[in-house]
C-alpha cells in the first residue's frame, strides 16, 4: 500500500519548488519521463466487486523513457482506505502493487484481452529521500498523445500547470507513521502549493508567487 | 548464465510412470558421480480466463495463461501465452497483481520437485511432477545444466554428449521408458542464442504440454 497526496503548481514557480525540494531533501533530482498506459480488461472478463458486481479490471503499464533502454513496470492501484479514521487524515492511503516486467509486457496484456483505455506522458523530475518514511516527490507536466503511442508529439493537457505528487510506501502496520511523515513534509511546501488527497483539487495557493520570489532571490536559504 | 536442457520421462507404450522409476533415475545421478546438493522446486500454474458465464465467446481470449516460478530466480515470475508465443518476465509481485485483477484464475498447479546434483561443470536436477489436485506422480523431469557457457548453440554439442552418457546409464537399468528432449522453437518466442531464465520457462511449458498429451493418449488407450 502507499500514502499519497497531490497538488498543482504553475510552471513559472516550478524552479522555486525545485530549489526548495533540493534544500529539504539534500539529494539531487532525477529526471522523469514516463509513458503511462491504462488498460482495461475486455467486456467478458469478470472482476467481481462485492456489492457492485462484475466490472472491468484496470491495470497501468509504466514505461520509463529516461534510460537508454526503456524499462517497464506493471502497477495496480486498488481501493482507498475507508472509514471515519481515513476521513480524518489529509493523506490518501490506498492499496498499490508494482512489478517490474520485461519489455513485451504490453503485448502480454493485449494477448490476455486487455484494451488500451488511455495513455499519457509525464515529464518532469523526482526526488527520492528518507524523512520519517521513504518519500518520493514528483513534479511533472501531464501530456496527451495526439497519435497512438506518439510520445515525441505529446502536448500538455493543462499548459502552464504541473502536477506535484508526494507518495510513500506503507504497510498496514506502519501507515499511521507514514501518514504523519508525509503530512509533516507537506507543511514545508505549503507556501508554494497545497497538497491534498487525489481527486480533491484545491487549486494553486495565493502565496505561491511571493514564496517563489523569495526562494529565487536567495537560492533556498530562507526558512519558510 | 548457464545453458540448460529440460527433459521429461516418456514411458514405453503400455507402461506408466511410478515412484520406483523415480528412485532408479535418482540413483543414476549418483551412479555417474553426481554429488547431491540440496532440494529444488519449480511451479507451473495453469490459469484460465474468468469469463462471464453467459457471454463467453471462444477465441476472444486465450484458453490458458501459464505462470511459472523457477528455483534459480526466486524473485521473478514468468508468464507464457502459447498461442501468440509470448514469454514475459516480471517481479514475483506480479502474482499479487493478477490476483487483484481477477481476470485469470488459477485452475491447476504442477509442482516439479526433487534433488539437484553437481557433476563438475554440470548441474542435474531430477524431480517428480505432481499436481495440486492429487499426490499421484504425473511425470519425471530432468534438468541438465552446463554452467560455463551461455550460448545455446555452443553448448548444444556438450549437452548432447552428456545426455548420451546419461541415457546409457538409464538404459542399463532396463526401465520401461526413456528421457525425451524435444526442444521447443525458442526463437518463435523472440528468444535468442544467449540463454536466459525465459528459455527455461518456455521449456517447462513445453514439458507440461508433453505430459498432458501423453496422459491423454494413455487415458484413451485405457
Amino acid at each position: 500500500m502507499e500514502c499519497v497526496v497531490q497538488g498543482i503548481i504553475e510552471t513559472q514557480h516550478v524552479e522555486a519548488l525545485e530549489i526548495l525540494l533540493q534544500g529539504l531533501c539534500g539529494v539531487h533530482r532525477e529526471r522523469l519521463r514516463v509513458h503511462e498506459l491504462c488498460l482495461k480488461s475486455g467486456p467478458n472478463l469478470v472482476h467481481a466487486v462485492p456489492f457492485v458486481g462484475p466490472v472491468a479490471s484496470e491495470v497501468r503499464l509504466l514505461c520509463d523513457l529516461e534510460h537508454s533502454e526503456p524499462t517497464w513496470t506493471v502497477k495496480h492501484i486498488g481501493g482507498a482506505m475507508r472509514g471515519a479514521g481515513a476521513d480524518q487524515i489529509s493523506v490518501l492511503v490506498r492499496s498499490m502493487i508494482e512489478s517490474k516486467a520485461s519489455k513485451n509486457v504490453l503485448r502480454l496484456f493485449y494477448g490476455l484481452g486487455y484494451k488500451l483505455e488511455n495513455e499519457l506522458l509525464r515529464v518532469g523530475f523526482a526526488f527520492h529521500f528518507q524523512r520519517g518514511a521513504q518519500i518520493t516527490v514528483t513534479v511533472s507536466s501531464i501530456n496527451k498523445m495526439l497519435k497512438l503511442h506518439a510520445t515525441d508529439e505529446a502536448v500538455p493537457v493543462t499548459p502552464g500547470i504541473q502536477l506535484v505528487e508526494v507518495t510513500a510506501p506503507a504497510t498496514p502496520e506502519n501507515y499511521s507513521e507514514v501518514v504523519a511523515a508525509v503530512s509533516s513534509f507537506c507543511e514545508y511546501l505549503a507556501p508554494l502549493l497545497h497538497l491534498s488527497k487525489p481527486g480533491i483539487s484545491t487549486g494553486v495557493v495565493p502565496t505561491a508567487a511571493a514564496a517563489a520570489a523569495s526562494l529565487m532571490s536567495d537560492g533556498g536559504g530562507t526558512t519558510l | 548464465m548457464p545453458t540448460k536442457w529440460v527433459l521429461h520421462w516418456h514411458p514405453n507404450p503400455g507402461s506408466t510412470v511410478n515412484s520406483q522409476i523415480l528412485n532408479e533415475v535418482s540413483q543414476c545421478a549418483e551412479a555417474i558421480n553426481g554429488v547431491k546438493d540440496g532440494r529444488w522446486k519449480a511451479t507451473l500454474t495453469l490459469l484460465k480466463p474468468n469469463l462471464r458465464e453467459d457471454q463467453s465467446q471462444p477465441g476472444e481470449y486465450p484458453r490458458e495463461l501459464l505462470g511459472i516460478s523457477l528455483p534459480e530466480q526466486p524473485n521473478k515470475y514468468y508468464f507464457i501465452l502459447r498461442g501468440p508465443r509470448i514469454v514475459t518476465e516480471a517481479d514475483s509481485s506480479i502474482q499479487v497483481i493478477m490476483e487483484k485483477l481477477q481476470s485469470y484464475k488459477s485452475r491447476i498447479a504442477l509442482y516439479f520437485e526433487g534433488y539437484q546434483y553437481q557433476l563438475g561443470d554440470f548441474q542435474l536436477r531430477v524431480g517428480k511432477v505432481v499436481s495440486s489436485h492429487s499426490e499421484n506422480l504425473r511425470g519425471i523431469v530432468l534438468e541438465v545444466e552446463y554452467l560455463p557457457i551461455s550460448s545455446m548453440e555452443k553448448a548444444s554439442q556438450v549437452l548432447g554428449e552428456f545426455v548420451d552418457i546419461w541415457q546409457e546409464a538409464v538404459l542399463k537399468r532396463s526401465l520401461p521408458g526413456s528421457f525425451m528432449h524435444n526442444e521447443p522453437n525458442l526463437s518463435e518466442y523472440g528468444l535468442g542464442d544467449n540463454y536466459t531464465p525465459q528459455h527455461t520457462a518456455v521449456q517447462y511449458a513445453y514439458v507440461m504440454a508433453q505430459l498432458f498429451a501423453s496422459q491423454s493418449t494413455q487415458a484413451v488407450r485405457n
